[in-house]
Parts: structure tokens; C-alpha cells; sequence
């Protein structure tokens, strides 16, 4: 319980930080301070696509149901999040560039990332037999999961984009912000990454109690 | 519209997302524990 309360604190200090320690960037404004919660938001959804892959893995190897609905619960927090950074993302670009949606790379990217991770679902549903279905969705979270790096880190940066291509890290892998920046950055990054442990925890303890009344 | 007032939006968005899907956990587990 303890580290949940200190989690809100942490929450509320990086709300308020977002707004009082960084400068807003010079041509961006205060609009700029978006870039604290997007950015995050977008991490976890390649952190939890992750997570998936590696579950999705040690469920073809060990023929386990746990890793698959560990694999299932990452996927689906991930889809959480890619909506969450969808949204943000367009009230974003309405406010900079004019528009919701400007077919960008990392727009288009994420796009087909979200039809990508739709799939796995539908996917999910269509089949009854619980080891197919384990089995099905693990070959297919596995394969899913080889077009994120090609989408989110690859694409952007070949085709021109609207979006900043180095803002966090640059062509050389080094991390570019000034100290105020990246402090609020990796407290945002942490605050978000704890909130996703606590969801995914919530929502397999949820798969252990529907699973033992189905036993039952 | 000015900048800091989209912000706002952004932030609310997320956090609004988040809360309600925790709200689902929450029903879920509710009707859970009623089958319990």
C-alpha cells in the first residue's frame, strides 16, 4: 500500500514540476510542456508491446496460460496507451499545426500500430479453444511486435515529419535536454511506468480470481 | 485557444482515460467478489 501513496505524491510533484521547472521551448511556448505527459504515455505503450512479446515468448516455450494472459494484459494496457497518446497527440497538432490528424509518419505509425494491436484482439476472440487461442495470439503478439521498433523509432526518421525527430534522443543515442527538462522527463517517465506496474497487477489478480471461479 | 489551456486538455485527457479504466477494474472486481 505504502508505495502507492507515495506514487499519488510522486504524481502530484511531477504535475506540479511539468509547470514550474522546465522554460517552455522557445518556439513551441508553453505548449511544449505536452511533451511531458505524450511522451511518456507513448514509452509505456512500447514498454507493454515489449512485455507482451516476452511473455507471449516464454508462453511457446513453457506452455504455460499464465504467460499468455500476461501477454494478453500487457497488450491490452498498451492499446490503453497508444489510444492515450493518439488523443493527446491530435489535440496537439490541431493546436501547432492546425489540424487533429496530418497523416505525419509517426501518426501513420501509430495508426497501423493501433490496427495492428485491434487485430491481436479480434484475433483473440475468434478462437474458443483456450491453448489455440494461447497459441495463435503468442505467434502473433511475437510477430506484432517486430514492426514497433521499424514503426516507432524507424519510420519517423526516414520520412520528413512534423514532429521533432531528436527531442529525447539524438542520432548519436545521446540523450540532448537540459537539466530541468530531463529531470521532469524521467520523474514523468517513472510516475507512468509505477502506474502501468499497479494496472497490470490489478488485472492479472482480476484473471486469477475470474479463472478460479470458473474452476470452481 | 491559448496554449496552456491545451495543455490542460492534454493532461485531463490522460488522466481522465487512466481513471476511467480503472473505474472498469473496478466494477470488474466488484462483480467478482459478488460471485464470491
Amino acid at each position: 500500500m505504502w508505495w502507492k501513496i507515495l506514487l499519488l505524491i510522486w504524481i502530484c510533484g511531477v504535475m506540479v514540476a511539468v509547470f514550474l521547472l522546465p522554460a517552455p521551448q522557445s518556439q513551441l511556448g508553453e505548449i511544449s510542456r505536452i511533451f511531458f505527459f505524450h511522451v511518456p504515455v507513448a514509452w509505456i505503450a512500447v514498454l507493454a508491446f515489449l512485455i507482451s512479446f516476452v511473455f507471449s515468448l516464454l508462453y511457446l516455450r513453457k506452455k504455460d496460460l499464465i504467460y499468455d494472459a500476461k501477454a494478453s494484459i500487457a497488450s491490452r494496457l498498451g492499446l490503453l496507451f497508444v489510444i492515450l497518446a493518439t488523443i493527446s497527440g491530435s489535440i496537439f497538432a490541431k493546436s501547432t499545426w492546425g489540424t487533429f490528424w496530418n497523416w505525419d509518419p509517426r501518426e501513420t505509425s501509430i495508426f497501423i500500430l493501433l490496427l495492428i494491436y485491434g487485430a491481436y484482439f479480434a484475433l483473440r476472440s475468434a478462437v474458443e479453444s483456450e491453448e489455440r487461442r494461447a497459441a495463435l495470439s503468442s505467434v502473433y503478439a511475437i510477430l506484432a511486435f517486430i514492426t514497433v521498433p521499424f514503426l516507432v523509432f524507424v519510420v519517423p526518421r526516414i520520412y520528413q515529419s512534423l514532429h521533432p525527430t531528436d527531442s529525447v534522443i539524438n542520432v548519436k543515442l545521446h540523450l540532448q535536454m537540459p537539466p530541468p527538462i530531463l529531470i521532469t522527463f524521467i520523474a514523468s517517465l517513472l510516475g507512468f511506468t509505477l502506474l502501468f506496474i499497479w494496472i497490470f497487477k490489478l488485472e492479472f489478480e482480476i484473471n486469477k480470481m475470474s479463472n478460479k471461479l470458473t474452476e470452481e | 485557444m491559448s496554449s496552456n489551456y491545451v495543455t490542460m486538455i492534454v493532461t485531463l485527457v490522460i488522466w481522465i482515460g487512466l481513471f476511467f479504466y480503472l473505474l472498469r477494474l473496478d466494477r470488474k472486481i466488484k462483480k467478482l467478489e459478488k460471485k464470491m
